[in-house]
């Protein structure tokens, strides 16, 4: 028993068994493809398929009389095989170019056929004429020597290296010339199993093809030159892929480990967490990755379409959606940006003053207190994320500006001013408000807060905090050295007291101080006491070296060993210890 | 060498003037055509006449008109246009040069044998 199909021969009607019908395609497929278009291809299939129809009308007797594999055999064995269909100067030509054609347009392909995984392997095994083994144990040693990278560099090529689907790519994929002899013959090794699958050929490129590559083969010189020319493409088209693949695959682990998942603590999640700008991190993340990513993505194709010629192309949808895609992230980004940028327009003061129990003939100690919880990192003005005494997240910094100022009332007093940025002015000020900072102050001693926390829900707007101590004229000030690192000496904040006068007792007047203990005055006493006064000196050697500019002066005697530069530079070793003096 | 495709070539070296040939005194449709090549052996097959028709008639050496035929497809009748007959007079010419040509080289070199 068979199943019949109907056909359409020439306009007449023919019943005829199923596997008739797949041969007699089979066989006006070949001859379709053993003729090029511009002989007239479809007027003589019209013609060989009107012959056919009436050789078939002269064998059956009835019209019910269906056409069996019997029939077809006979009528091809009148009308000859594919090859008998070749006009003369086409089987000249055959025999001059199969040779030639065979080292000309072998393609990259994928070899699905013999494929593990998307047949990359051995469709680049067939490129470069080696066994396919070798080119998956490369692709191995390179995944793992690049900790796992070089996977999406095979699935670039999955996507965009063609497969080889038609019988002419699969040939094309080994090098081996597009010819109806070889078609035929793959077609039965059973490399193709349906009949449709070979139509794609495109017979008269080949044709032409094997014809450029007979007369280019005469331009030696010229393709020498090109050759070297296209090994250099190729270069920079590795290049640009290398450069553009690791930035890609730089961002996609960014995206998955930081963005998504916040496996890594990197610093920006903290600022992005404190700027509360008003989308959630992974958002911005994807923002990001899609404004950065999108670009080099492009890069990567440009890079691959210079490797591989036949490269198939992403499609104008795509690379549209990918553009619109780009293009909707730089507008979020900037939208996210300018809000954030209205968020901080205004800016906000608040100012408490306290009074200060010092009068002019008090001295006061002023120092900062340090918190090792809150202490400063590398970066002074940052503000930083943290879990205070009950887990709450807070965020401090160490921006504390410190002035000292004099004042004509009878008792010194402190103001702290705090400022924050906000989208209104009364915004800014609630924040400033909500700065917590502290002082202390005991006996004559005064202790400032060299931190100050806010709460993570009012975000990072600039937070500020600035000390002005006033102190009454007369009074003096001894300033611990710890707070040189807050002491801003800047006319603009009206500050008197300036750098290096920390640790030393200073008598406040207006607009200035003086200095009682410093070492200047210190060290003009001992050079005046023990240097010059050479009546005391027993069993003395001096040396006097240098030239006129460097003159070093250097003393030894039974008191010690005094070595002087100048006035301010010296070295003295006595039984007291040891004493350097620098300016 | 193949020497099937040297004969087959010999073959169709004369076959457009065959064909010519045929069609100098009435037109005919592609099945008499066949015939009388077939008959004189000068074809195996048929199939190698359809693109070589299809080339003569592109040249503008043939044309061809459409008849209804009785049982079967409808048949293309083909016919020489002036100049097929002209290039038939010349081929005419070359080949009985080229048969003159042919018949003294190969006796001569069976005279030579001898």
């Amino acid at each position: 028993m068979n199943k019949t199909v109907n056909i359409n021969l020439a306009g007449i009607f023919f019943h005829i068994d199923e596997d008739a019908f797949t041969k007699l395609q089979h066989y006006l497929d070949a001859i379709k493809r053993s003729l090029s278009s511009s002989q007239g291809q479809e007027e003589i299939i019209a013609d060989i398929e009107a012959r056919i129809a009436e050789l078939f009308s002269e064998k059956t007797k009835t019209d019910r009389q269906v056409i069996s594999i019997r029939e077809v055999e006979e009528v091809i064995a009148i009308m000859g095989q594919p090859e008998d269909y070749m006009l003369d100067e086409e089987i000249f030509e055959d025999e001059t170019t199969y040779a030639r054609s065979k080292t000309n347009g072998k393609q990259l392909f994928r070899d699905t056929d013999h494929s593990y995984v998307g047949g990359v392997s051995s469709g680049l095994g067939h490129y470069l004429g080696i066994q396919a083994i070798w080119v998956r144990l490369l692709w191995i040693i390179l995944t793992l020597a690049s900790s796992g990278a070089f996977i999406l560099i095979y699935i670039a090529l999955w996507i965009f290296v063609p497969e080889a689907k038609t019988t002419a790519d699969k040939l094309s994929m080994r090098g081996e010339a597009v010819n109806i002899t070889n078609i035929e013959r793959k077609i039965r090794e059973g490399f193709d199993d349906v009949s449709g699958k070979v139509r794609s050929v495109d017979y008269e490129k080949y044709g032409n093809q094997a014809r450029t590559g007979a007369s280019s083969a005469a331009k030696g010189v010229g393709s020498g030159i090109f050759f070297l020319l296209n090994i250099f493409v190729k270069l920079i088209g590795i290049l640009i892929l290398l450069i553009a693949g690791t930035t890609l695959i730089g961002l996609f682990i960014a995206l998955f480990t930081v963005g998504t998942f916040g496996i890594i603590d990197a610093p920006w999640t903290d600022y992005i967490e404190m700027a509360g700008i008003g989308a959630p991190l992974w958002t911005i993340s994807l923002l990001t990755f899609f404004a950065v990513g999108i670009p080099f993505f492009f890069l990567f194709i440009l890079g691959l379409k210079i490797l591989v010629r036949k490269l198939k192309s992403i499609g104008t949808p795509a690379k549209l959606v990918l553009l619109g895609l780009w293009l909707l992230s730089i507008i979020g980004l900037a939208v996210l940006g300018i809000k954030q940028a209205t968020l901080r327009a205004f800016e906000g003061e608040v100012v408490t003053t306290e009074i200060l129990p010092i009068t002019s003939q008090d001295t006061l100690y002023l120092a900062m207190k340090y918190n090792p919880d809150y202490s400063s990192g590398a970066y002074k003005t940052d503000l930083k994320l943290k879990f205070d005494e009950k887990d709450n997240k807070i965020m401090y910094s160490t921006d504390v500006r410190l002035v000292v100022k004099s004042t004509k009332d009878s008792t010194g007093r402190i103001e702290i001013i705090k400022t924050a940025d906000g989208s209104d002015y009364k915004d800014a000020k609630q924040r400033a408000e909500n700065i917590r900072y502290n002082t202390s102050f005991l006996g004559n001693e005064l202790f400032l807060d060299s931190y100050f926390t806010a709460n993570l829900n009012d975000h990072y707007r600039d937070q500020e905090v600035r000390v002005v101590v006033y102190l009454p004229e007369g009074s003096t000030l001894y300033a611990d050295e710890n707070i040189s690192s807050f002491n801003r000496s800047s006319d603009y904040y009206g500050n008197i007291l300036n750098y290096d006068q920390e640790g030393n007792y200073l008598k406040i007047s207006e607009n200035s101080t003086l200095c009682e203990s410093c070492p200047q005055t210190e060290s003009d006493n001992w050079d005046e006491d023990s240097w010059d006064n050479e009546d005391e000196f027993d069993g003395t050697i001096d040396f006097e070296g240098g030239d006129s500019t460097d003159n070093v002066k250097i003393r030894i005697n039974g008191k010690g060993i005094n070595i002087n530069k100048d006035e301010t530079n010296k070295i003295r070793i006595s039984r007291d210890g040891i004493e350097i003096q620098k300016n | 060498m193949n020497i099937e495709n040297t004969k087959a070539q010999m073959r169709k070296g004369v076959l457009e003037y065959c064909i010519l040939s045929v069609l100098r005194d009435n037109d005919a449709y592609v099945a008499e055509i066949l015939e009388t090549l077939k008959d004189a052996k000068l074809l195996v097959v048929e199939g190698t006449i359809y693109p070589l028709l299809t080339r003569l008639k592109n040249a503008g050496l043939l044309n061809y008109r459409w008849e209804e035929s009785t049982g079967g497809p409808p048949r293309k009748y083909y016919g020489l246009t002036d100049t097929g007959k002209d290039f038939l007079k010349e081929l005419t010419h070359t080949w009985d040069e080229l048969q003159t040509a042919v018949a003294i080289v190969t006796t001569q070199k069976n005279k030579n044998h001898e």
